[in-house]
């Protein structure tokens, strides 16, 4: 048994269906989660004490990084205008497999107080895989790093991420972009790589 | 403050006092440069503060209301004047104050309203919108959203919170009756030590 934030026990049962080398990767993997520092909304207030000293995410294995090539995770933190919304693909288009998509607020779940805005996205999860979605509005600190601990759950006993499934559904998602955003997504490279890994020829 | 009132009176317009450091000033829409340049250079208004504008749907115009501020900011004088929704156009003021750009720029984009000579009129919060300017009163919000993006469904598990309350509660009173009844009976056994 292994206690993460909160002491959580995770499940054994699943975790022995893993080969040992798995298992250690996915180890190591839950251990160290770096996060984009982007903040789209009012959430992202919530995200500054959850990685310094008053919560000290750092001590689960969780820290923030500047770039999103470094990064795994990326917090949607609130409402998701339009135009951010472009910027949140081309973040997470940017960012290496494996990689995972928090939603965190009532926002990023179903528009919260600003679902009938003309500018802002209701359901997040049309656009980009989401993995996991931290309900509140704000989510205390603690509930984030509840999130977190799911999440890092989830990378241990090898379930599969949402990266997969960008991957493989990625004419669905890029249909529900071009639906908002117009048909030119800028920059495409990073989208027409996923083609290339799909069999598709440029 | 009553002699800015009668300065202001100078101008043979309109000038009403809402409150003690607020005067409103009513404009025909040809006379809005010419008033703004005499207040600039004759009673010092240095300042554009602001650029307002208010949708009168059912009139039919917009009100559109210039916020100025003479250097010693004591009092805010409003310069308001209405033009006609249709193909509203305004002149701009971006070469007598370099704020007026990007004031402009947002009434351009979230009205419609149209500013000829004005170098920026391009994007500014919204990227290609290409619908009626969404602070128009007849843009309809909630069609254009629930067209864009519908509402999530329920979740999977989807309770109904008053019934759930009260099964807990209930499951709560259980609990503390069985033990009350517990204790109850462990009192009533004498213990052999004793």
């Amino acid at each position: 048994m292994e206690i993460g934030f909160h002491g959580h026990e995770f499940d054994k049962a699943e975790r022995n269906t893993q080969t040992l080398i798995e298992k250690t990767i996915n180890w190591f993997r839950s251990k160290s989660i770096f996060v984009v520092a982007y903040g789209t909304g009012c959430g992202a207030i919530e995200m500054p004490p959850t990685f310094t000293s008053r919560y000290d995410a750092e001590r689960g294995g969780v820290v923030g990084v500047a770039t999103p090539r470094q990064a795994d995770v990326i917090i949607v933190s609130g409402y998701l205008a339009y135009k951010t919304l472009r910027r949140v693909i081309r973040t997470y288009e940017q960012m290496q497999s494996p990689k995972y998509v928090i939603g965190l607020g009532s926002c990023a779940i179903n528009g919260g107080m600003y679902w009938d805005s003309y500018n802002t996205i209701k359901k997040l999860d049309d656009y980009i895989p989401v993995d996991m979605l931290v309900n509140g509005c704000m989510p205390r600190p603690e509930a984030l790093l509840e999130g977190f601990a799911k999440l890092q759950e989830r990378i241990r006993n090898g379930e599969q991420g949402g990266w997969e499934k960008y991957e493989k559904n990625l004419e669905f998602y890029k249909k529900n972009q071009k639906k908002v955003l117009g048909e030119n997504i800028d920059p495409s490279y990073e989208a027409d790589w996923y083609m290339l890994k799909q069999g598709a020829t440029l | 403050m009553s002699d800015i009132l009668t300065k202001l009176q100078g101008l043979s317009m309109e000038v009403t006092q809402k409150n003690e450091r607020l005067y409103k000033l009513m404009v025909d829409a040809h006379d809005i440069m010419s008033t703004l340049l005499k207040l600039l250079n004759e009673y010092d208004y240095i300042t554009l503060d602001s650029i307002n504008c208010r949708d009168d749907l059912e009139e039919g115009y917009f009100t559109i209301t210039y916020c100025l501020l003479k250097k010693t900011r004591d009092h805010v004088l409003m310069v308001q004047t209405s033009i006609n929704r249709e193909n509203a156009s305004l002149p701009t003021l971006h070469k007598i104050w370099p704020q007026a750009e990007i004031l402009e720029r947002e009434l351009h984009e979230f009205f419609g309203i149209d500013f000829p000579g004005h170098p920026t009129l391009i994007d500014f919060a919204l990227e290609g919108w290409n619908q009626l300017p969404p602070l128009r009163r007849d843009f309809d919000t909630l069609e254009f959203v629930n067209s864009l993006d519908p509402f999530r469904g329920q979740r999977d598990d989807n309770l109904d919170v008053k019934v759930e309350m009260k099964k807990r509660r209930e499951e709560k009173k259980a609990q503390k009756l069985k033990e009350a009844q517990e204790a109850a009976k462990n009192e009533e056994v004498p213990s052999h030590e004793s």
